[in-house]
């Protein structure tokens, strides 16, 4: 199979996916309670006219399918539709809310990559010994921490406490962001560490014991370069996979975080969205998030044959 | 007009004051003094008068407005921003009387009109100046269903606006309405320039479109869910309101232990409506000023269901009998506020004649908690046993201490109650879908007033009204409350009202329970604000200067 082939046969997979995920994402809110034109008028004693005019404004008294098909012609052309919160075009809420979470969910996926690896990689080369013990162990009470404890604990240690970081808000300008998104990024990475940390290890452990890394180690190559150019490498196929499924991960998970620190962001969005029955925001925001969940997939399986050309040679290629 | 606390924004309070009540059981809210410990309390008027003015202040708000477009201006979050950057044609005292605001004077030649002298001199952000045109755009947009204004009930009988003069706009009424120029301090009476509102339209308000008004501050920046900057307007027609501070920055806070840890490291300046669990932890800090204010709310059991076992008066009054008041106030509150046998506080009546006020709050039944009359009551009505359901949500710690109280009290006199908690957005609902109200027998609401009138609150309960939430329908109140709208005299309005008032506390259709300050922080660096529920509508921000 060319890769060609192959590029394309996933961008088709993604397509399906995502036209399969806005069905469901569109219509499960007819099974939601509630009026949205309610919200919409929720001043006193709303005139009859203005029922009628504000339900064809959003186009609510149309049927269900005509409904997903304006709303999906509208997404190809890149509208949204407006918030019925903030009576505003969706695309300008999410886009003012995005950078937040992007920059949190990036700095979040390079502390979990670094130290997933890391302690990954510590705990494979020590295996069966205490160090190896005590990474495991350390990574499972980490992962038992859920990330609004951390965020509570963060935040009492090192803003109440000793004041080197914010305890609230996005801060302004780059450099004000990185240091205001710290402490949320690592209240976010810590259940994630764990998850990659232990991938990491026991891919580890399963190439230290294959032949070529005793044949290469039998003959004299260095243990850090065998580290690296056989056990590591091979090891990443794995982690690939796993981050790919991360991405989504963060981004659901931010909503958590976010609310903790007081950050304005996409999880944030999301959560409130869906109690004021702010339909357009919650099925952008849950497309946005299977959009970036299927492109992470897609990316990781590309990239790995490049990575791994057993991958792509074939399951029974050694 | 009317507006219930924590209902239209209940969902975004939730957070915030579910976290409020969380810090309630933890030891960091009960350093410095007893958790249940009363709170000591009194009203204050005023703070001391600002020594100068200072570059800038933040103040922290529970939740992010939705809109600062004056329409839909319905609740705490729009409304205290709002006010400080949009003036209406009457403005709304802190002690809550009118005076003239961007009408420079108002009369009434015939019952059915209102003739409002535009002020000249006025100039909005943009520096363009105050036309009749800029009021008769502003006021249409009530009217038109495409809008949907919050405020539309204000402008039910209104049958056209129109510029009258070079300095002159007439509003014609299908019928007389006393209550219409009243609400004119409000959001209802707000002034935009018309061609702003051409040029924005439906982007008018929100975060991208922002709003040019003729206020003492004007807007410069909205971060989307976390702050709105305003920047004094040096081009103000009103010295007396010139703002003290250059700049003025509001944060969203959702969470109210951050929000009392900000005002507690004075990162943040000052603060409205706090929960009263913190208020502790405040005063320990040392940091500032805690002030309680005049308001116009009252919270009230809505009694949602008349067909049921509460269709029975003697079941209302037993329930009503049967509520200890007073440990409410301690458990809610710590003891803020009083218990009230009426639906409006005195503050709203400050134009009544003395006759009126004495029938108001002095001949009418005041409910002291009595078992052995409540159960007798029961027993009559022959309803022991009946059961009742109480809808509440997760909103704040009032909440959960009012319904368990009421299920209590209930319980106590051999009613039973069945508490289903929902969701802050269908608790919402059910002030505004009759569907909603399905099933349901009582709910709790805060409900204040935002004219300086107690009819607003009556014409509520009047047969087929929008709020009248349990179709309660009583011919002789209605004809009282009919009869004062049309009359323009507040004195004698008063009188009638004052009957409506009788009515309504004897029969009982929401069952009155405590009227609470409003309450401010107000941290070391800042003075001169009246704390008092017109921060609403009030310009309340220019006040504030260095202390």
């Amino acid at each position: 199979m060319s890769a060609a082939r192959r590029v394309a046969g996933k961008l088709g997979g993604l397509l399906l996916t995502l036209f399969l995920a806005s069905l469901l994402v569109f219509f499960s809110r007819f099974l939601v309670p509630g009026d949205p034109v309610s919200f919409l008028l929720r001043g006193r004693k709303p005139s009859p006219e203005s029922v009628a005019a504000i339900t064809a404004q959003y186009g609510l008294e149309l049927p269900p399918w005509e409904q997903y098909l304006r709303w999906i012609l509208g997404v190809l052309r890149g509208d949204f539709g407006r918030s019925l919160q903030y009576r505003q075009d969706v695309s300008e809420v999410i886009g003012d809310r995005l950078p937040v979470t992007l920059t949190l969910v990036v700095m979040a996926g390079l502390i979990i990559a670094v130290a997933g690896v890391a302690f990954g990689a510590i705990a494979a080369l020590n295996r069966g010994k205490v160090i190896d013990r005590i990474v495991l162990i350390g990574l499972t009470v980490l992962g038992a921490i859920p990330s609004f404890v951390g965020g509570i604990v963060l935040i009492a240690l090192f803003s109440v406490g000793l004041g080197w970081f914010p305890s609230f808000g996005s801060g302004d300008g780059f450099g004000d962001m990185i240091h205001h998104l710290t402490l949320p990024s690592i209240a976010l990475a810590l259940v994630f560490i764990v998850l990659v940390g232990k991938v990491t290890r026991s891919a580890m452990v399963d190439q230290l014991g294959r032949e070529h890394v005793e044949v290469s180690t039998s003959r004299g190559v260095a243990r850090q370069a065998v580290v690296r150019r056989h056990v590591l490498r091979n090891a990443l196929g794995p982690i690939l996979t796993v981050s790919g499924v991360l991405v989504a991960g963060l981004i659901v998970a931010s909503s958590i975080v976010e609310a903790a620190f007081g950050l304005s962001g996409i999880g944030s969005l999301l959560v409130q969205s869906v109690d004021r029955l702010d339909f357009p925001v919650v099925q952008a925001i849950v497309l946005l998030v299977v959009f970036a969940f299927v492109v992470m997939n897609a990316v990781v399986d590309i990239l790995e044959p490049w990575i791994d050309p057993r991958s792509a040679a074939g399951a029974g290629a050694r | 007009m009317n507006r219930t606390l924590l209902r239209a924004d209940a969902a975004t309070l939730a957070g915030i004051l579910i976290a409020g009540a969380l810090a309630a059981c933890s030891p960091a809210a009960s350093n410095g003094g007893g958790a249940d410990d009363p709170i000591d309390w009194k009203i204050t008027d005023s703070t001391a008068v600002p020594s100068g003015d200072i570059d800038s202040f933040t103040f922290a708000s529970y939740a992010e407005p939705y809109s600062l477009d004056y329409a839909y201006a319905f609740d705490y979050a729009d409304n205290s921003v709002l006010a400080n950057i949009c003036e209406s044609l009457l403005r709304l005292n802190p002690d809550f009387s009118l005076s003239p605001g961007l009408a420079e004077s108002f009369a009434h030649p015939t019952p059915e009109t209102w003739v409002y002298t535009i002020r000249q001199g006025v100039t909005f952000h943009d520096g363009t100046p105050l036309t009749p045109a800029d009021v008769v755009a502003s006021m249409r947009r009530h009217l038109d269903p495409e809008v949907g204004s919050f405020w539309f009930s204000v402008y039910q009988n209104v049958a056209s606006i129109e510029q009258t003069g070079d300095d002159q706009v007439t509003v014609t009424m299908t019928g007389p309405d006393s209550q219409f120029n009243l609400g004119m301090g409000g959001s209802a009476g707000v002034i935009e320039s018309a061609a702003t509102l051409t040029e924005e339209g439906a982007d008018y308000g929100n975060s991208a479109g922002g709003v040019n008004c003729t206020g003492p501050f004007s807007f410069t920046k909205w971060e989307s869910g976390e702050s709105i900057t305003l920047t004094r307007y040096d081009d103000y027609w009103d010295d007396d309101l010139r703002a003290h501070s250059g700049e003025v920055k509001f944060v969203f806070m959702n969470d109210a232990t951050a929000r009392i840890n900000a005002l507690k490291s004075g990162s943040v300046d000052g603060s409205w409506m706090l929960p009263m669990e913190s208020v502790s932890a405040l005063t320990a800090s040392d940091k500032g000023d805690m002030l309680f204010g005049l308001n116009t709310a009252v919270g009230s059991l809505v009694v949602s269901n008349l067909d049921g076992p509460l269709g029975d008066l003697r079941v209302r009054k037993a329930l009503m009998l049967a509520m200890d008041r007073d440990g409410i106030l301690q458990a809610a509150y710590r003891g803020v506020g009083e218990p009230s046998d009426v639906l409006t506080t005195e503050s709203v009546w400050q134009e009544a004649s003395d006759a009126a006020r004495t029938t108001a709050f002095d001949d009418v039944t005041h409910y002291e908690q009595n078992l052995d009359e409540a159960k007798k009551l029961v027993a009559d009505a022959g309803a022991e046993g009946a059961e009742l359901t109480y809808v509440t949500a997760p909103i704040s710690n009032d909440f959960s201490v009012i319904s368990q109280a009421t299920a209590a009290a209930a319980q106590s006199i051999g009613l039973k109650v069945t508490v289903e908690t929902v969701t802050p957005n269908a608790y919402t609902a059910l002030f505004s879908d009759p569907s909603a109200r399905e099933g349901v027998d009582l709910f709790y609401t805060s409900w204040y007033l935002s004219s300086p009138d107690p009819l607003e609150m009556y014409s509520v309960l009047r047969t087929g009204d929008f709020s009248n939430y349990g179709d309660w329908s009583d011919p002789e109140f209605d004809a009282l409350v009919n009869e004062a709208v049309t009359i323009d005299d507040p004195a004698a309005r008063s009188e009638l009202t004052a009957k409506a008032q009788q009515i309504a506390n004897e029969e009982l259709p929401w069952l009155p329970l405590y009227q609470a300050p409003i309450s401010l922080y107000l941290g070391e660096r800042i003075t001169g604000v009246q704390p008092s529920v017109a921060f609403l509508y009030y310009p309340w921000a220019a006040t504030i200067g260095a202390r």
